[in-house]
C-alpha cells in the first residue's frame, strides 16, 4: 500500500510540474495571477439562490440573467442600456464621428463570424493584446456600449470593468445585456470579419 | 479443467482490465484536451462551482486540472505507474463528482424540475450533460480506476510500477 501511495505522489508531483509547464508554455495558457473576474469570483450578492446556477443551465433561473446583471452594474455604478437604446445609438450620427462607440467583448472567432458594424473588438480575457486598438477610441468617444453574446454572458460586464479600471469614466459605459444574439434576431445590420470589412449582412441599403 | 479454466478466465480478465485501462486513458486523454485548449472556457465553468476563494486559486485549478489530467491519460495508455495514477483518478473523481452532483440538486431545487432533467456543462469536458448520465460516467470510471488499482491491467504495459520490487533471496 505505501508502494502505491509513493507512485500516487509521485504521479501527483510530476503531473502537476508539468501541468504548470505546459500553461506556461500554451500560448493560450491562463495568467495565474490575473483576476480574470473584475466582478468578482464568486456569485454576486443579489444571485437567487447562491448556489452556482446562474451561467450554464440550460433552464432559466428564478432570477433572469439581465436581472442579476442590472443589480450587479447598479452595485458598481456601470449602467444597462436595451435593445431600442442600442440601436438608436447605432444608428445616431455621433457613432460615425467615433464619439460612441462600440466594444465587442467576445472572443476573436466569435466577433470574426458576426460583430456590430464598426464594433471594436475587445476579449477581456486577453486584455493587453486588445487595449492598443481599443482603448485610444474609449477615451475619445462620450459614450461606449459594450456587448457580449447576451443572455447569462457577462464577459461585456469584465470588459466594462476593465476599461473602468484603466481610467474610462464609468458614466461613459453602457451595458448592452441582449448581446449580439439579440441585435441579430430582431434583423439589425452585422459585420463579419475584422472591423469595418463592410460585409455586412443583412447587406446595408 | 479448473486450473485451465481460472488461467482462460484470469486471462480474459487482465485482457478486460487493459482494454478498461485503454478506456479510461482515452477518454481522460480526450477530456483533458479538451479543457486544456480551452482554459478561458474551462475556467468560467470552475468559477460556478465557488470551490475556491480568490482568483489565484481558481487559476491555479482551471490551468493544471486539464493538463494533470491530460498527464494521467497517457500514463494509463503508456502503462507507466497504472496503480499510483488509478489512485490519483479515483481520489479526483470522487469529490468533483460530488460538486457536480452538489449543483445539480441546486439546480433541480431551484427549478423545480426531475433530477435526471438536469442538463449543464459541468466543466468536464464534453459539454452540455444530463446529470444522471455524467453520475453514472462518473461510477464507471471509480469502478474501472478501483479494477487497475487492484492490480489488474498489467498486459502490455511500458511499466506498470515505478519501483521495482526486489526478488527474495532468503
Amino acid at each position: 500500500m505505501a508502494a502505491i501511495l509513493t507512485e500516487a505522489l509521485v504521479v501527483l508531483v510530476v503531473g502537476l510540474a508539468l501541468a504548470l509547464a505546459a500553461n506556461q508554455v500554451s500560448p493560450r495558457g491562463l495568467a495565474l495571477t490575473r483576476n480574470y473576474f473584475p466582478a468578482g469570483n464568486g456569485q454576486p450578492a443579489a444571485s437567487a439562490s447562491g448556489l452556482g446556477i446562474r451561467r450554464g443551465a440550460t433552464n432559466s433561473p428564478a432570477l433572469s440573467p439581465a436581472e442579476l446583471l442590472a443589480v450587479r452594474l447598479k452595485e458598481q455604478g456601470l449602467q444597462l442600456v436595451d435593445r431600442l437604446t442600442a440601436a438608436q445609438l447605432f444608428r445616431n450620427s455621433r457613432s460615425r464621428q467615433g464619439r460612441i462607440v462600440f466594444i465587442d467583448a467576445r472572443d476573436e472567432t466569435h466577433y470574426r463570424e458576426g460583430h456590430i458594424p464598426g464594433a471594436y473588438e475587445f476579449d477581456p480575457y486577453h486584455p493587453d493584446k486588445y487595449f492598443p486598438t481599443a482603448l485610444p477610441p474609449c477615451q475619445a468617444a462620450e459614450q461606449i456600449v459594450v456587448y457580449c453574446h447576451g443572455g447569462d454572458c457577462d464577459d461585456s460586464e469584465s470588459a466594462a470593468f476593465l476599461l473602468r479600471d484603466v481610467g474610462i469614466a464609468t458614466n461613459k459605459l453602457f451595458v448592452y445585456d441582449g448581446g449580439i444574439t439579440e441585435w441579430t434576431t430582431n434583423g439589425l445590420p452585422v459585420e463579419t470579419g475584422e472591423q469595418n470589412s463592410g460585409k455586412l449582412s443583412p447587406p446595408d441599403k | 479443467m479448473n486450473g485451465k479454466f481460472s488461467f482462460r478466465s484470469c486471462a480474459t480478465a487482465d485482457i478486460f482490465a487493459m482494454l478498461a485501462r485503454w478506456l479510461l486513458g482515452a477518454v481522460f486523454l480526450y477530456l483533458g484536451l479538451n479543457k486544456a485548449l480551452h482554459p478561458v472556457e474551462f475556467l468560467k465553468l470552475m468559477r460556478q462551482y465557488d470551490m475556491v476563494q480568490g482568483s489565484l486559486s481558481l487559476n491555479l485549478i482551471a490551468a493544471t486540472l486539464p493538463w494533470f489530467e491530460t498527464f494521467c491519460g497517457l500514463l494509463l495508455l503508456a502503462g507507466i505507474a497504472v496503480r499510483g495514477t488509478a489512485l490519483m483518478l479515483i481520489l479526483m473523481l470522487i469529490p468533483l463528482t460530488a460538486l457536480v452532483l452538489r449543483r445539480a440538486l441546486a439546480i433541480e431545487s431551484a427549478q423545480a424540475i426531475p433530477f435526471c432533467m438536469v442538463k449543464f456543462d459541468c466543466g468536464c469536458g464534453n459539454g452540455e450533460v444530463f446529470i444522471c448520465r455524467k453520475l453514472l460516467e462518473n461510477f464507471l470510471f471509480i469502478v474501472l480506476s478501483g479494477w487497475l488499482l487492484a492490480g489488474r491491467g498489467r498486459k502490455l504495459c511500458f511499466r506498470h510500477t515505478l519501483s521495482q520490487v526486489k526478488p527474495d533471496r532468503s
